[in-house]
């Protein structure tokens, strides 16, 4: 176990840790990265001190999004692409209460591109985990947008004829204020990665890789454990808030983990709205009859 | 018989005619009139013929009538398109100022006995020092005129109108009063008596308003026709309402984010017409089986794709009860008017938390942009209701309460994040009562749950309305939408003449109720459809729920809203 979990013990967080906790069964693949997520984000909350009463889960449809009945605390799951919408419509609602959102690969950068877009351009306050298993596993192995160029896969037999994205190349090209990279193989470096982005006041992208031992035989869990390295040890220097050495680390093969870039000046969403104000109720405590008299007088 | 006065103004799109037809409606609304006003135009911004027709008069009236006796005519091509609708002795305004341009049209004015009433309006707007654009302020003389208004009164309206320019006002005044100055009264006009206040507004601004003062708290939208004005009014308003207004990157996503919100705890609203709801479909589905309220108005255009953007039409009521996939309960209403409009849209509200389901608002593009005079909004009437667990009875609940199977199908509904221990999962999966995936047999149980409430919702709607006599007329209409606004002035046109016609109006579509309408059958010999569609959409259903069958059918799919003159041939035809 790691540095972070055992901390968990042996504080009074451990009982926070609980409360999300299912007595489910799970139904992931023996070896599904899922679990270690999930496992990582109940941690992040836990030592951030957020209960349930402070965090709303959005889930898309996929692996992924069947942990929406999996993790005790008020959650939604939503349709496949349509997440990030749906979850920036409920930080509308309540912008007190962190909210967060996960999706896979294939809704993410195929379905729902067009909302990765434009999350991002609005720097919705949402924790997005970005769930990199490169396929299409809920629905047995298809080739997503992020499989690697020849890779056999369900529907693909000659190997998948096509490039893949890179999923970060394209996020960083969007001016976002928060991208970091974590892995499903280190639960710790996951943990606080989690933090730091459920610190973040405005969109955080946070890709995290993962294994999927039943259809990804390109990028197992072994593979990750012996390709991955850490932005802070192999470049001490790293300065994240400069675009170009982060679009620059992200042009690399090597997956190189740790925050990529924050741009901390950046207006979040509702930063942007003139006429609002972080300190004004939240929307489902304003819900009342508003005098329209002084629009009516005018007409 | 009460006087009808129709006018209509021609003029290429772009060309300020609307400017000229607002000034003229505000104007005889402060005179206490009753008034309709439409624009007609084509989906581009600058050039092509496009018309803004009046009717007025000192008893109520509804409607427009297609034909006018009064046009007046800003340039060459709207002339060519709009001077057949100038009935036979009728007076024709102008000031397009290439006589030899429009010969053909000058001897057709004088074979059918047309009073012409011309003024070179670009010279006379010049003339008084003013510029080009200017002859439309002469023109608004030129019509006030004729009518035999007095000058002061539309004085003032131009006074409002450029008063934000006031270096130019001077001129816009002295073009008016020439325009006024060098014609004659050929149309003399009462006035009424009483000056009651109206409000002159359309229905989309009526949503906009309802949708304020029902409590919507964030509204989305992405730009369509005719929806598009209401996200412009809300947008306006929410500097000093406090409303989030957001103009989303397509419909999935303003259709999301608005269940986001009201799945967040808060009133959210959006709008678009019948394609951007095709693509909201999916989300009207989610909506179903997570029991959450969702509200749209769809401003119905004729399709199907793009077909005529800004045009009207009925067309989508099948696509309101039946979008998205699945079996659920959901609730369609249609609006008629503005007053309408801004009631209903806060019934809407109320229904979509009391029954936990989406309810889709249908407007179309003739309730939309009509201005019409009607009676100041009574507000505080439609109280707000939700529907919510709050406060200690929280403690009570457990997670489970949230989908818990009932007779009615309603289960509890409380905010996420309000209490530690009842939380609940919001699934799009079919799931148990706590939210929870479940593919056993007994998951049919939930779906059951879910259709079941359209039961509880068709015993508790209202039911349909009736216009004119209840029973004995010599003909019956039977409608929903914009289409009571010419039945309504055809009654009251009949009436004069001693034939009964009256009207059984459905505001709330969907579920159908039939109570009302069978008692109607009954009591009524000669009962008609009028529906702005080809295959009379509500007419089957209701003939498909009643064995009913319906005497006629008023059916119209061209893009134009019924006209007074559509209900007279019909009825001269269709009366027993």
């Amino acid at each position: 176990m790691t540095n972070n979990l055992t901390g968990l013990a042996n504080t009074g967080i451990a009982s926070q840790y609980a409360d999300y906790e299912t007595d489910q069964a799970m139904t992931w693949c023996g070896g599904c990265g899922n679990y270690s997520i999930q496992t990582a984000l109940k941690a992040a909350l836990s030592l951030e001190g957020i209960d349930r009463t402070d965090v709303i889960f959005c889930y898309d449809v996929g692996c992924s999004g069947n942990a929406s009945d999996k993790i005790e605390g008020y959650t939604i799951h939503g349709l496949h692409g349509r997440v990030l919408p749906l979850a920036a419509g409920v930080r509308m609602a309540q912008h007190n209460t962190h909210v967060i959102a996960e999706a896979g690969d294939g809704a993410t950068f195929s379905e729902g591109a067009g909302h990765v877009v434009h999350a991002i351009r609005n720097d919705y306050p949402i924790l997005f985990i970005h769930h990199d298993n490169q396929n299409y596993g809920l629905t047995t192995g298809q080739c997503s947008a992020l499989t690697p160029k020849g890779c056999k896969m369900n529907a693909a037999p000659e190997g998948n004829p096509l490039e893949p994205l890179n999923p970060l190349e394209m996020v960083l090209s969007l001016k976002p204020s928060f991208v970091a990279r974590t892995c499903c193989v280190d639960t710790d470096h996951m943990i606080e990665t989690f933090r730091k982005a459920l610190n973040h006041k405005g969109f955080a992208f946070v890709e995290t890789l993962q294994s999927c031992p039943t259809y990804n035989k390109h990028t197992t869990h072994e593979w990750y454990v012996e390709n991955i390295k850490f932005i802070e040890k192999e470049f001490p220097d790293y300065d994240p808030t400069d675009i170009w050495a982060a679009r620059k680390l992200v042009e690399d093969p090597v997956q190189y983990l740790g925050l990529i870039y924050h741009n901390p000046k950046r207006e979040s969403f509702l930063e942007s709205l003139a006429h609002k104000d972080k300190n004004d109720p939240m929307l489902i405590d304003e819900v009342q009859q508003v005098d329209v008299g002084k629009f009516v007088a005018k007409l | 018989m009460a006087q009808r006065t129709k006018l209509r103004i021609a003029a290429q799109s772009g060309a300020g005619l609307l400017s000229v037809g607002l000034i003229v409606m505000r104007a005889l609304r402060d005179l206490g009139f009753y008034a309709v006003a439409d624009r007609e135009y084509p989906s581009l911004i600058k050039g092509g013929h496009s018309c803004f027709t009046i009717n007025f008069s000192t008893e109520p009236i509804y409607s427009l009538s297609k034909e006018v006796d009064i046009l007046v005519s800003v340039d060459r091509p709207s002339l060519l398109a709009y001077f057949d609708t100038l009935n036979p002795e009728g007076t024709w305004i102008y000031g397009y100022e290439r006589l030899a341009g429009i010969k053909d049209i000058r001897a057709k004015a004088k074979k059918r006995k047309i009073t012409e009433v011309y003024l070179p309006t670009r010279k006379t707007a010049k003339d008084v020092g003013g510029s080009d654009l200017m002859q439309n302020v002469v023109l608004v003389g030129m019509i006030w005129k004729v009518l035999g208004l007095e000058f002061a009164d539309i004085e003032e309206e131009i006074k409002r109108k450029f008063g934000k320019k006031p270096d130019l006002l001077p001129y816009n005044i002295a073009a008016a009063q020439a325009g006024y100055d060098e014609v004659e009264t050929i149309h003399p006009i009462e006035t009424p008596k009483k000056k009651e206040r109206r409000m002159l507004i359309d229905g989309n601004h009526a949503i906009a308003l309802g949708a304020v003062h029902g409590g919507v708290r964030a509204y989305y939208a992405y730009p369509m026709s005719p929806s598009s004005s209401i996200l412009t009014h809300m947008a306006n308003m929410a500097k000093e309402t406090g409303i989030i207004v957001k103009q989303g990157e397509d419909e999935v996503t303003v259709a999301n984010l608005s269940l986001g919100s009201w799945y967040g705890g808060t009133r959210s609203m959006c709008a678009t017409s019948g394609g951007g709801f095709d693509l909201m479909t999916e989300t009207v589905s989610l909506a179903g089986i997570i029991e959450t309220p969702w509200v749209c108005a769809v401003v119905q255009r004729p399709g199907p794709a793009t077909g005529l953007p800004t045009w009207t039409g009925q067309g989508d009521l099948k696509l309101a009860i039946h979008a998205g996939h699945g079996e659920f309960a959901r609730i369609v209403v249609a609006v008629s008017d503005p007053t309408d409009a801004f009631t209903l849209t806060q019934h809407a509200l109320n229904a979509a938390e009391k029954y936990q389901c989406p309810v889709i608002i249908l407007s179309d593009k003739n309730i939309a942009e009509s201005l019409v005079t009607v009676p100041e909004f009574e507000q505080g009437k439609i109280k707000i209701e939700r529907h919510l667990v709050e406060g200690k009875d929280l403690k009570k609940l457990e997670g489970a309460d949230r989908y818990k199977i009932t007779k009615s199908g309603i289960s509890k509904r409380w905010i996420p994040c309000s209490d530690k221990d009842a939380y609940y999962f919001a699934n799009g999966d079919e799931h148990d009562e706590m939210g929870r995936l479940d593919e056993d047999e007994s998951a049919g149980d939930m779906y059951a749950k879910r259709v079941r409430k359209l039961e509880t919702i068709a015993k508790e709607l209202p039911e349909p309305e009736i216009y004119g006599d209840k029973k004995g007329a010599d003909i019956s209409f039977v409608g929903w939408g914009s289409t009571k606004a010419t039945v309504l002035d055809a009654i009251n046109q009949y009436a004069e003449q001693g034939i009964k016609v009256n009207y059984l109006h459905y505001t709330w579509v969907h579920p159908l109720t039939t109570k009302t309408l069978k008692k109607f059958w009954k009591e009524n010999q000669n009962v008609h459809l009028v529906e702005g569609n080809y295959n009379g959409q509500l007419g089957k259903l209701i003939e498909k729920e009643t064995n009913l069958e319906f005497a006629g059918k008023l059916l119209k799919w061209d893009g134009r809203p019924f006209f007074v003159e559509d209900l007279q041939t019909y009825i001269d035809k269709n009366k027993s």
